[in-house]
């Protein structure tokens, strides 16, 4: 039975006069505006996915082909949203994607970004990440998997769902792994509710090729491969000036020819991971520049005292250590 | 036979009107994500008025921003019950209400037999009064079928 | 006169010997005008509206209404002086022209907390409205609002279900409650009573109510209401599935007299009982006891209150009696329905209700609360609108007044012209109809109308009662308004 039928025997008429629309026609509404666009500037004007775009260039630094890639995907996205407008497509495209790069070159960062450009062309609808790695999805023993990666997806519905180090979740070298069981239920979802949420999946770039070849399944979802490269040292240092403005510090006289050096070697050293070492670097450079200031007990120290850092506080870095090899941390 | 103007049992926000689509419940869990709440799906197949504890499938659903999961599980209790009543339960956790603060049927068995009314004489005129749910003369998962 | 003017220094006399001096001295300067007196937490804080009478100065009004509503005489007593007097005083703190009113001040007085009795509406109510509204310098006199403070509201043990467990034990939520007082009033048999109650509940309603004056009079003993009224009410529950209830009026000549009946109404199975306002303030508080003693809800009809409550210039604005209801522990109260046919400034009302539902009041003048108010997490009430209200106005009301609220339709069920079940329906469906619009994000004030009229082509009965009272509008000037001035804002 679908609708209460109203009759009150001895009363009211027993057959109601039916509702034109049928029941549902209360919420049906009016298409709005995103679905009247017909061209791209108007997609473009109620969306106003372009201050996202613009964002994104003048706060990230470097990336150029990750830039790129994007501003094509946004091109199709806009595209395709007049073609279904016009019905020439019924189906939303596919939009799950991976991140490759290495640690530190903006992956999350661009994700949240992403997420926010497909929620204002309404391919996802509410636009938030959610970011999890293998611990997330899998479980400890039989029958954990499954609700723990269902509770995640559900979380992330309206989404963007962003797996990092992804590759975790395949472990050829044990056949009863639960992980094998996160991808099965990742892959229903990815494939039937598309309209649901994003995947985007993240992690070295070598490793999650073998990955993908490993999990065709999962590779034939992906619609967008981006590539991260690794910033180059010009890029490392703007990356640093600006984590130093945020903080209110600066490099004082000389320091920024020392931090140059020091990027110039660090990038050779192992376990390098871009602009998180360079935060690292900073961070570490910051507790040198406190204990140099708090030995000087009974000096006034002023505005530029507590916001410059000297040379000193970088050179005396393992990096620039005689025949430094390994790890530079502290 | 249930003899109410609707025809059926009618607890609940929503059981006077037309049976709510699924898009029509998405509005509603959608309304109630935004106010913060926390959804869950419960179905049984005693639908007495004074049987606060229907079965939980799963548990509720904390944390999420968009009405898709909620539905998805709605529609994985509807598959395994098909037969039962299913409702939706919303709780606001808010200090002072730490209720539930929603709740709408959103599923029922194909026919609904309803209650009877037991009457027992007791001293002066006064009457004791059990409601009695005519399926639940028989045990649990066919009571509907 | 001008509010500078009025703010006078304090002429208290400090002076011992002269202070006590046998004779008749001005209030203010027997200490009860304290223009610099900054309020403490603890103290319980009274807004008074005063007319004085021609040539009484208003500061000297206000300290007479602080000393009349506390410790003072006509005359100076020496015997003052074996206390801690200065604690006792009232102070008058602040007096303001009313404003657009000439001849009328708004009057602040501050009441240190020893002056009460801890619990006892009646011991606070026995202060604040005591001597203090015969008072001849006076025109008239008005309590408009009251703070309470925590320390105080801690000793009250508020209402013994509060809105919140009402809901879960009747298994209702997310809209409001829907109910109907029965109709005619007077006349109808035990018998007859029952089938009006039968007819509401099975078609719909979640209850059905007595009117304030069905006791136990020659047509109806109240033991024959409550047996017909409980056999309707479960019939109707078995019938819908539903929790039901109806408000067994329990008022009567004596506190045994209404044990007797609650007593009665709590062996036959029925969810909630029913009070008038008339019985007191102490016997209030002992059927909230009973109440909270035996899982019943408790109902009360503010009859009588139209006669202190309505005119701006005397008597005790509403909102205080609220809070004193809250206090004293009642789970329902009629506070108003603004588009029905009894009194009430939509704003106004609305700030009743915030009473009753809010942990929080801050200030908000518009809704004449002009104090803020925390409740300490004591349990809120549930407040009725009833009174001239039909489903045509279903969006107006949900608009106003939110899900937490019991819509009483009494002639607006059974007028219906299909019946009673059909009023029911129609009421019902209006009322899901509009929750459900309005959760999907619909315009509910605007497009109200319209969306009753979408529910109506699939429900005969809604249709009906549209057709029958849908243009019915009561709308007459209110008396009770809000009076405050708009300062414009330092930001």
């Amino acid at each position: 039975m679908s609708t209460p039928r109203y009759s009150i025997p001895g009363s009211a008429p027993s057959v109601p006069p039916r509702d034109p629309e049928g029941p549902g026609a209360a919420i049906a509404q009016a298409p709005d505006a995103m679905e009247r666009a017909r061209s791209v500037a108007a997609v473009l004007a109620e969306s106003q996915v372009e201050q996202v775009l613009a964002d994104l260039d003048r706060d990230l630094v470097g990336l150029a082909p990750v830039k790129q890639r994007i501003r094509d995907i946004a091109a199709l996205l806009v595209i395709d949203k007049l073609r279904m407008n016009l019905g020439l497509q019924a189906e939303t495209p596919s939009m799950h994607m991976s991140f490759t790069g290495n640690p530190g070159t903006g992956k999350t960062t661009v994700a949240l970004r992403m997420a926010e450009i497909l929620h204002r062309l309404g391919y996802v609808r509410k636009g938030h990440l959610v970011a999890v790695t293998r611990d997330d999805l899998v479980g400890q023993y039989i029958g954990h998997t499954a609700p723990k990666t269902k509770e995640v997806l559900k979380k992330a519905m309206g989404g963007v769902l962003f797996i990092d180090e992804a590759y975790y979740l395949y472990r050829p070298e044990n056949e009863r792994d639960y992980g094998q069981e996160a991808i099965e239920i990742l892959l229903q979802v990815m494939e039937n509710q598309r309209d649901d949420l994003v995947v985007i999946l993240a992690g070295y770039k070598d490793r999650m090729e073998t990955f993908f070849r490993s999990n065709p399944g999962l590779s034939s979802r992906i619609a967008h491969h981006l590539d991260f490269p690794d910033y180059s040292v010009d890029e490392l240092q703007q990356i640093a000036e600006r984590m130093l403005a945020q903080r209110h510090y600066r490099f004082g006289a000389g320091a920024r020819e020392i931090f140059h050096q020091y990027l110039e070697r660090r990038i050779q050293q192992p376990h390098f991971a871009n602009a998180r070492s360079v935060r690292n670097a900073l961070d570490r450079a910051r507790l040198r520049q406190a204990s140099r200031l708090f030995a000087e007990r009974d000096r006034e120290l002023g505005r530029d005292d507590l916001t410059t850092l000297l040379p000193a506080d970088l050179l005396a870095s393992r990096v620039f250590a005689e025949g430094s090899a390994g790890e530079a941390t502290p | 036979m249930i003899t109410n103007p609707t025809g059926r049992i009618t607890q609940g926000q929503f059981s006077f009107l037309p049976d709510l689509t699924d898009d029509e419940i998405t509005a509603q869990i959608e309304y109630g994500l935004r106010k913060g709440y926390a959804w869950s799906v419960e179905y049984t197949d005693d639908p007495h008025p004074r049987n606060t504890y229907w079965d939980m499938f799963g548990m509720p659903m904390f944390d999420l921003r968009d009405a898709a999961g909620v539905m998805q599980e709605l529609r994985e209790c509807r598959k395994t019950f098909q037969g039962h009543y299913i409702r939706m339960v919303a709780f606001d956790s808010t200090r002072g209400i730490e209720s539930i603060t929603m709740s709408f049927i959103v599923n029922r068995p194909p026919t609904e037999p309803g209650f009877g009314l037991e009457r027992q004489e007791a001293e002066g005129r006064t009457l004791r009064y059990t409601v009695k749910s005519y399926a639940t003369d028989r045990p649990e998962n066919e009571r509907y079928s | 006169m001008s509010a500078t003017d009025i703010h006078a220094e304090a002429t208290k006399i400090t002076d011992a010997k002269q202070r006590y001096k046998a004779g008749v001295l001005k209030y203010r300067q027997m200490g009860y005008w304290q223009p610099d007196y900054v309020p403490r937490d603890t103290d319980v804080l009274c807004l008074f509206r005063i007319t004085p009478q021609e040539g009484v100065d208003p500061v000297e009004a206000a300290a007479a209404v602080a000393g009349e509503s506390s410790t003072a005489t006509w005359t100076v007593v020496w015997t003052d002086r074996l206390t801690a007097c200065d604690s006792y005083r009232a102070k008058a703190y602040r007096v303001e022209p009313v404003p657009g009113t000439a001849g009328q001040y708004f009057a602040w007085v501050a009441y240190d907390l020893i002056l009460f009795e801890e619990g006892s509406i009646a011991n606070m109510t026995a202060s604040l409205i005591g001597n203090v509204f015969s008072f001849k310098p006076l025109k008239a006199a008005r309590l408009e609002d009251i703070r309470i403070p925590v320390a105080y509201v801690k000793t009250f043990k508020g209402p013994p279900t509060g809105l919140i467990v009402e809901r879960e034990r009747l298994d209702k939520f997310g809209r409001p409650l829907l109910g109907a007082t029965t109709k005619p009033k007077l006349g109808l048999s035990g018998r007859n009573y029952g089938r009006v109650v039968y007819e509401g509940l099975k078609g719909g309603l979640d209850f059905m109510k007595d009117d304030e004056n069905i006791n136990s009079q020659p047509f109806m003993h109240w033991r024959d209401r409550f047996l017909y009224v409980m056999d309707a009410v479960n019939k109707a529950s078995a019938a819908t599935g539903e929790v039901k209830g109806s408000y067994l009026n329990v008022t009567a000549a004596t506190m045994e007299d209404m044990y007797e009946r609650a007593e009665f109404a709590k062996e036959l199975g029925s969810v909630i009982v029913m009070i008038d306002l008339v019985i007191g303030y102490t016997a209030i508080q002992s059927m909230s006891n009973w109440a909270r003693k035996n899982d019943m809800i408790l109902h009360l009809h503010r009859a009588g209150h139209g006669t202190y409550t309505r005119q701006k210039n005397h008597g005790v604005s509403f909102r205080v009696i609220a809070k004193w209801m809250r206090l004293a522990g009642v789970d329902h109260i009629h506070a108003g329905t603004a588009v029905g046919k009894l009194e009430g400034d939509p704003l106004t009302v609305q700030g009743y209700y915030n009473v009753c539902r809010e942990s929080y009041n801050p200030v908000d003048l518009p809704r004449g609360i002009f104090f803020e108010q925390d409740w300490a997490d004591l349990k809120k009430v549930m407040p009725v609108a009833s009174g001239g209200i039909h489903a045509g106005q279903m969006h107006q009301l949900i608009d106003l007044f939110g899900d937490d609220v019991v819509l009483q339709f009494g002639g607006g069920t059974i007028g219906h012209p299909a019946g009673i079940q059909a009023g029911a329906v129609a009421n019902r469906v209006a009322l899901e109809a509009m929750v459900k619009a309005r959760n999907e994000g619909r315009d509910i004030r605007q497009e109200g109308p319209e969306i009753l009229k979408r529910a109506a082509q699939f429900c005969t009965p809604l249709k009906q009662a549209l057709d029958t009272w849908g243009e019915i509008t009561f709308n007459y000037a209110p008396t009770d308004t809000s009076d405050f001035a708009t300062t414009p804002s330092v930001a």
